[in-house]
């Protein structure tokens, strides 16, 4: 029996080094938020960005998944996703026939779903034609990956040996797929028509037509069946993946469009330059064409849209930005490890565009903060050059070397031969981790509120105690947003950040938050190889609150990356407004106890690796589980937040001066 | 000199297939002197295409040089002292000999300096006064300003993909050069500089330079440079040396561009479904 989990991981390289773009590879469980469709009977399936496979897999070796993903990216790499119905009429005369167009049909329904309803009952023709495709795929990847070859056979061999063969037309196909000599003569076409596919170059209209020509042969065998399973398929997800598809064709003749509009115009300016205003008869037929131009573009641009939020309400938020990875968690109750049981979602901030105004108060922090938090940081700066004497290989001669040398060759000795001297740069290889805390929470005002800045006050301004109601700057104060937790947190990372910089540390900022197990996020404002730059400071100001706090897979991962970086000394300092929580933390949801624990065995598996851990936080009784939670001194609570930082600045000096 | 220098003598015609107008561009940047900065990544091809100009250059210019390329590889160590030349201790007295870039300013040859950002700051300011219309190396140590021979030519190549910020190359230097970029050729064009470098049949050769091709996708992991054409090339003549092609594979690529057991196991697994 082999295990996703150990090989997920480089089943994902695999398949982004063959597609040439990075798919997750998640477990066919973890399916369970796509409540409207399926996966296939042996638990794989794709969305748009991800490949399901079973966690378990009955497969002699660990080829047999690579078989099952191939299968998969082999479905995008022969175009099943690009049918369309207009073209299979065009190249299956068969179909046309059969066809009518439905009423409820629009420009926007499924390509899919058009052609499934042609047919009588659309989940049998679907999963025949799935049938024919998976024989098509299967031959093409034998062709073009040769070494699958092997796999492919090793695997059929194993699938052969579970099953038995039936009488049924599915079983029958499935396992000539998989290599089986036909044993029912009465299937003897249609198993002909899968070894054809697997042989020719076909298209997906080949199958489409092998559709067409099997299926009233197929259907015979389940008119009679009661209640048939085979109920009309509404949704499938080939059919919302082949409409995503679409969306990129339309994307294209929109372009086309616009370039039409374009071209129009320029002539229309020429036809006006030419005739003057003498005849405006070929300017108004130019306007005329321009104008249907526009309505075709404004159609098209609207139903790109429509189609695009259906797409993303059908298949989930697109995580084709972010990369997943997974990890153990310590179940406390029970003593283990819980193997591969969290999945975190790696995304860069620099997708997400950040309020300009949190950009301009995060430029004026920098400059308030940078002298003080500069002057903590630069006592620890490096030494920088240095001149090492007595080395082999240098720039200039050691004078005393070379005197001892000479000494030694008059007195009839071997001399030592390193008289050089070379200036050598101190280095100080300090790799940190900023890990910030952006549940929900800390989207809290601060409290209490903020003294008021008297640093501007102006004693010559009139105050008009009289009638203090009808101050118009009264009003403005009373309007303006107290600063809230996540705006500290965020001053804190850009005086860090920028402090740091001038420092030549490496350092990388992540946020974290998630909901649940399967989906819990880090969200990278800055790697840890990034320079800092104006992006930077942008990713850190879209750093927003978002949901809960799984503190234990946001650390192990931070982890992961800092082994990964190569530095000497690794530093992880997490800043949090709370103690961990989610939805599934533990057994019982009010009980805190669990995901405490499991925060504490991840800064404990931290620390046998070697990284420097240190949790702050900004919650006044934090002081009760941080005890519990992080190692002895390796923690503060911060009873200002404005302090935060420049207790960060101390803290990592600290940290990394030693 | 303990570091890799070359002195090339360049006997037979070392092999190029031109990408692009590389060729051209290079003859023309000579027959004005104009300094070139090749930028790419690592083997694909930087080196080969210095060799092959300079060996097309000098034959055609039937120019007497015994040594017509001098290449320096740069290192982090590499000094201005270790270009320019220092004192040995020679017997009872110091002597002052000629470090790789003072010969090549001294004799008119094509000087080559590789992966240049590696090398200290102070070596890329020495190139300065050559670079420009004064074309002089000044020798701090002797007192000394060579002028540089009127065939002197000098070539700097760097990759900008896996050189940390702090290495990159100043403007102040990069504005000095005619800039070629390279990268790795398409599969097709790869697959015949294979076939040819490693003497293997075609379809072997298409193979890996399919592998080529789809290991690149995976440059970011573990890697910082995609698998370059010239392992490819390494694995190609191993398996004309009577290696079964996965086992070349195995070891003259898998192997060779990582140290992460999972990224090498996903390289092996492409390699595994590509060769037949």
């Amino acid at each position: 029996m082999q295990l996703l989990a150990d090989h997920e991981e480089t089943l994902a390289l695999f398949a982004e080094g063959i597609a040439g773009r990075y798919f997750h590879i998640r477990a066919s469980d973890e399916f369970g938020s796509h409540k409207r469709f399926t996966l296939s009977a042996d638990g794989t399936g794709q969305s748009s960005d991800t490949v399901y496979l079973p966690e378990q897999l009955d497969a002699p070796d660990r080829s047999g998944y690579r078989v099952l993903l191939m299968e998969q990216l082999g479905l995008r790499e022969c175009g099943t996703f690009r049918f369309r119905m207009a073209r299979a009429l065009q190249q299956v005369p068969a179909l046309t026939t059969r066809y009518e167009p439905p009423n409820s049909r629009s420009p926007r329904t499924g390509d899919y779903h058009l052609l499934f309803g042609t047919f009588d009952q659309p989940g049998l023709a679907a999963e025949l034609f799935n049938l024919f495709e998976r024989a098509r795929v299967l031959g093409y990847l034998s062709r073009t990956y040769p070494g699958m070859r092997r796999h492919i056979h090793s695997y059929a061999s194993h699938i052969l040996e579970l099953g038995f063969p039936t009488e049924d037309p599915f079983i029958c196909g499935t396992r000539c797929m998989w290599g089986e000599s036909p044993i029912y003569p009465q299937w003897e076409p249609l198993t002909e028509t899968i070894k054809a596919l697997m042989i020719d170059n076909g298209t997906v209209y080949t199958s489409v037509s092998a559709l067409c020509d099997h299926y009233d042969s197929i259907r015979e065998i389940y008119a009679f069946v009661e209640s048939t399973p085979y109920q009309p398929q509404e949704e499938s997800l080939p059919d919302w993946l082949s409409r995503e598809e679409r969306i990129e064709e339309w994307q294209e003749d929109l372009e086309g469009i616009e370039m039409a509009m374009a071209v129009e115009m320029l002539q229309a300016e020429d036809v006006e330059a030419e005739r003057g205003q003498t005849d405006d008869t070929a300017v108004r037929e130019a306007d005329i064409d321009i104008k249907s131009l526009q309505d075709e573009r404004d159609t098209l641009k609207r139903r790109i849209d429509m189609e695009k939020s259906s797409v993303q309400h059908a298949l989930g938020a697109d995580r084709s930005n972010a990369r997943s990875y997974r990890y153990d968690e310590w179940d406390h109750n029970n003593r283990a490890y819980l193997r591969h049981w969290c999945r975190v979602f790696e995304e860069d901030l620099t997708f997400t565009a950040a309020d300009p105004e949190i950009i301009d108060t995060l430029r004026q922090t920098v400059r308030q903060y940078q002298s003080t938090v500069q002057k903590q940081l630069e006592q620890i700066r490096p030494t920088g050059l240095q001149r090492v004497t007595r080395i082999q290989d240098g720039d200039e001669l050691d004078l005393n070397a070379i005197i001892e040398a000479r000494q030694d060759i008059r007195a009839g000795q071997s001399p030592d031969e390193r008289f050089y001297s070379r200036k050598e740069r101190m280095h100080r290889d300090v790799g940190a981790v900023f890990l910030v805390d952006l549940s929900a929470s800390t989207d809290d005002p601060i409290e209490p509120p903020e003294p008021t800045d008297w640093s501007n006050y102006d004693p010559d301004k009139s105050v008009n105690l009289r009638d203090p109601w009808d101050d118009p700057e009264d009003e403005e104060f009373d309007e303006e947003p107290k600063r809230k937790i996540i705006d500290i947190q965020r001053e804190a990372m850009v005086v860090m950040a920028s402090a740091l910089d001038a420092l030549g540390d490496t350092y990388g900022i992540y946020g974290f938050s998630g909901y649940g197990k399967d989906c819990v996020e880090i969200f990278v404002a800055k790697e840890l190889d990034q320079a800092f730059t104006v992006g930077t400071l942008e990713a850190i100001a879209a750093m927003s609150p978002k949901r809960s706090t799984r503190m234990g897979p946001a650390i192990r991962h931070s982890v992961h990356r800092l082994m990964g970086s190569g530095h000497a000394m690794k530093v992880l300092i997490m800043i949090s407004d709370g103690f961990p929580q989610d939805a599934d933390y533990g057994p019982e949801r009010g009980n805190h106890e669990y995901g405490l624990q499991d925060t504490a065995k991840a800064l404990e598996e931290a620390q046998q690796k070697g990284v420097e851990t240190f949790c702050l936080t900004v919650d006044r009784s934090g002081q009760d589980y941080l005890k519990r939670m992080c190692p002895d001194a390796r923690y503060m609570v911060i009873e200002e937040m404005e302090d935060l930082p420049d207790q960060l600045s101390k803290i990592y000096a600290t940290l990394t001066g030693r | 000199m303990t570091e890799a220098v070359s002195l090339n003598a360049l006997d037979n015609e070392p092999y190029y297939l031109p990408l692009a107008d590389e060729v051209e561009i290079f003859r023309a940047a000579y027959a004005a002197r104009l300094p070139v900065l090749l930028k790419g990544p690592t083997g694909c091809g930087k080196t080969r295409f210095v060799e092959h100009m300079t060996w097309r250059l000098y034959r055609e210019t039937a120019n007497p040089l015994e040594v017509p390329l001098v290449t320096v590889s740069c290192h982090e160590d590499l000094t201005a002292t270790d270009m320019v030349g220092r004192y040995l201790l020679k017997g009872d007295e110091t002597v002052w000999t000629d470090g790789p870039l003072t010969r090549a300013v001294r004799t008119g040859a094509i000087c080559y300096l590789d992966e240049i950002v590696e090398a200290r700051k102070d070596t890329t300011v020495l190139i300065h006064s050559l670079t420009d219309h004064r074309r002089i190396l000044p020798i701090d140590k002797t007192g000394e300003l060579v002028s540089a021979h009127p065939e002197f030519l000098l070539v700097i190549s760097y990759n900008p993909g896996y050189q940390s910020v702090l290495k990159d190359l100043k403007p102040s230097t990069r504005q000095r050069f005619v800039s070629l970029e390279f990268d790795y050729p398409d599969v097709e064009a790869e697959a015949a500089i294979i076939a040819h470098e490693a003497q293997i049949e075609t379809d072997i050769a298409e193979r890996l330079a399919t592998i080529g091709e789809r290991v690149r996708n995976l440059k970011q992991h573990g890697f910082e440079e995609g698998v370059s054409t010239r392992l490819l090339i390494y694995a190609g003549e191993l398996i004309r040396g009577g290696i079964d092609p996965r086992r070349s594979a195995q070891v003259g690529i898998v192997t060779a561009i990582s140290d992460d057991t999972t990224v090498q196991q996903a390289v092996a697994d492409i390699v595994d479904a590509i060769l037949p």
